[in-house]
């Protein structure tokens, strides 16, 4: 089966219908796949739309799972009298689909071509760019480029970068305001240090974070994605640099495999 | 627990990575935990580890399967549901009389809804492509008098494209010279080496002239639809796509890939990042050499 692209043109006034349609509407939706061209893409497909925007309706499974699993229960409860078998069999198979379709979006989430979420920004707390000045400028210059491309062609908000122990740190942060950006450096290096993040030896990702312990508060509220990569230490070439590279964001299941592949290429640019 | 103990330190920047301990600045607002030992070996990671999820590596493999199990789930459930009427005697009857069949009713709205949500996954699953494997021969060729700097710089962008795409060449030409050529390269009929950059004739070529005049970016996806396919003879012959990025105004960045339509939306903007801090470095370095060639400045 293919997609079948065509530009319909957006319909952007919806008159609630009182009525669910099935209709071909052309929606604008950013899709995780390998094979599309643009950053949006028009799909025109089958879809089942109550025309009232902002619903999403890829959840209706799970609010009927909801609804019909309960009104089963109503049913059995308020039945008069023995219950005979090929009731129970049906009520058994009613509950066992509903709790089938209450599991089906989150099933959706994995396939290919399932809608990404976006990442917010916090609304508290401003962004913070800090970069350690034992450095030589062409590595500070090298930092600069690599924490801004991040933060502009993922869903990142929030990078920290470590080569050697020293850190550039960009992004929304759960930091102290108020200080000066080289006692901001140290806080950082502190915070790094106590979490160990230095010692990690592979990759780490985490698309469903839901906090920490108390080291781990400098990351900004609201972060649902996390990936560390180090700069891997090998011992037989001793001048690599070692350190690592941390991302955060705000969207779940922010770092597909392509994004995770470019984050490392990011990170081998420091190994030296 | 270990033992927390509040210091008044302020620990000075030193390059050597030593804490050395002397009292000075009172910090009110921030309690330190003291390391016992100041050695330079990393902590061990404290923190949690990444847990494996089961269901999403299965769904991810088995994308198809997954696909249309709801449709199985939802058919298998509407036969289930007649086969319990029939055998159980009771006519199959759809109304909401009896508590069986409301029950029976409840769970066919179920079965409907699964049925339409499989049909919906299946209508919307992305077509696969295979990629196609260049023909041609390994090569790499960089020019020489370039430093190591810069060299690694041009290593680093190959295995950039190399590991995250689906590229298999390229080539960088700038400032009129052809900087590097890596990857698979067509093989030329006379000897079995490669096709070598013929950089002035590329550099009048419309292809090359196009993408100057744009300075932007341009994909092409399916390279056999091109007609300007005969101005990059260098690329194996069934090279699917190609990337051209403009490195500033005075070079150019082509990357082949094996794969139609196979540089997403996400390749394209890391792939031009990369080329504008390529011609950041580049740019640097030739009007450095320049700027020694003739000493005069202006």
């Amino acid at each position: 089966m293919s997609i079948r692209i065509c530009n319909l043109p957006f319909n952007s006034s919806f008159a609630p219908q009182p009525r669910a349609r099935i209709s071909s509407r052309s929606t604008r939706v950013f899709a995780r796949t390998e094979n599309d061209t643009q950053q949006q893409l028009n799909l025109s497909v089958l879809r089942f739309t109550f025309g009232i925007p902002g619903l999403d309706e890829s959840y209706l499974p799970r609010w009927l799972g909801y609804g019909f699993g309960s009104l089963l229960l109503l049913n059995h409860f308020s039945a008069s009298a023995p219950i005979n078998e090929p009731q129970l069999r049906s009520e058994a198979l009613g509950l066992s689909l509903a709790a089938f379709s209450i599991a089906l979006p989150y099933i959706g989430k994995f396939l290919k071509g399932s809608v990404v979420e976006q990442r917010t920004l916090p609304e508290e707390g401003e962004q913070v760019f800090v970069i350690s000045s034992n450095i030589g400028d062409s590595l500070k210059e090298d930092l600069a480029w690599a924490t801004y491309v991040l933060l502009r062609n993922t869903s990142t908000i929030a990078v920290l970068i470590s080569v050697e122990g020293e850190l550039c740190i960009r992004g929304y942060w759960n930091c102290p305001d108020q200080m000066l950006k080289a006692q901001l450096h140290d806080w950082f290096k502190k915070k790094v240090d106590e979490i160990g993040l230095a010692d990690v030896k592979e990759t780490l990702y985490f698309p469903q974070y839901e906090g920490s312990s108390a080291s781990w508060d400098i990351l900004p509220n609201g972060t649902r994605s996390l990936f560390v990569q180090p700069l891997i230490q090998d011992i037989n070439e001793p001048q690599k640099m070692d350190g690592f590279l941390l991302v955060a964001s705000t969207a779940g299941y922010a770092y597909s495999d392509k994004d995770r592949a470019w984050i490392g290429a990011m990170a081998e640019k420091f190994r030296g | 627990m270990e033992a927390r103990i509040i210091l008044q330190i302020q620990i000075p920047w030193n390059p050597n990575h030593k804490f050395s301990r002397r009292p000075s600045l009172y910090l009110p607002r921030f309690f330190i935990r003291a390391s016992s030992s100041t050695s330079q070996k990393p902590r061990s990671y404290r923190g949690p580890k990444p847990s494996k999820n089961l269901v999403a590596d299965f769904i991810s493999r088995n994308d198809d399967l997954a696909r249309s199990l709801p449709i199985y789930v939802g058919g298998a459930s509407l036969l289930a549901v007649l086969f319990n009427r029939t055998v159980s005697g009771i006519a199959p009857v759809a109304d909401a009389s009896s508590s069986q069949s409301r029950a029976d009713l409840l769970a066919l709205g179920l079965a409907v809804t699964n049925l339409l949500t499989g049909l919906v996954w299946l209508s919307i699953r992305p077509k696969s492509i295979t990629p196609v494997n260049p023909e041609g021969v390994e090569c790499k060729v960089v020019v020489s008098g370039l430093p190591t700097t810069i060299v690694s710089e041009l290593l680093w962008a190959w295995e950039s494209f190399k590991v995250a795409t689906c590229c298999k060449s390229l080539v960088i030409v700038y400032n009129g010279i052809c900087l590097i050529q890596i990857g698979m390269v067509a093989e030329s009929t006379e000897d079995k080496k490669g096709v070598i950059v013929n950089t002035d004739k590329l550099m009048q070529g419309s292809v090359y002239q196009g993408v100057m005049k744009s300075k932007a970016q341009s994909y092409l996806a399916n390279l056999s639809l091109y007609p300007g396919r005969s101005e990059l003879p260098f690329l194996p012959a069934n090279t699917q796509a190609v990337i051209l990025q403009p490195l500033g105004d005075k070079g150019i960045a082509v990357i082949g890939g094996n794969t139609i339509r196979g540089f997403t939306s996400s390749d394209q903007a890391w792939i031009s990042s990369i080329g504008e801090k390529l011609d950041a470095t580049l740019g640097r370095y030739f009007i450095d050499s320049a700027a020694e060639v003739s000493p005069e400045k202006d």
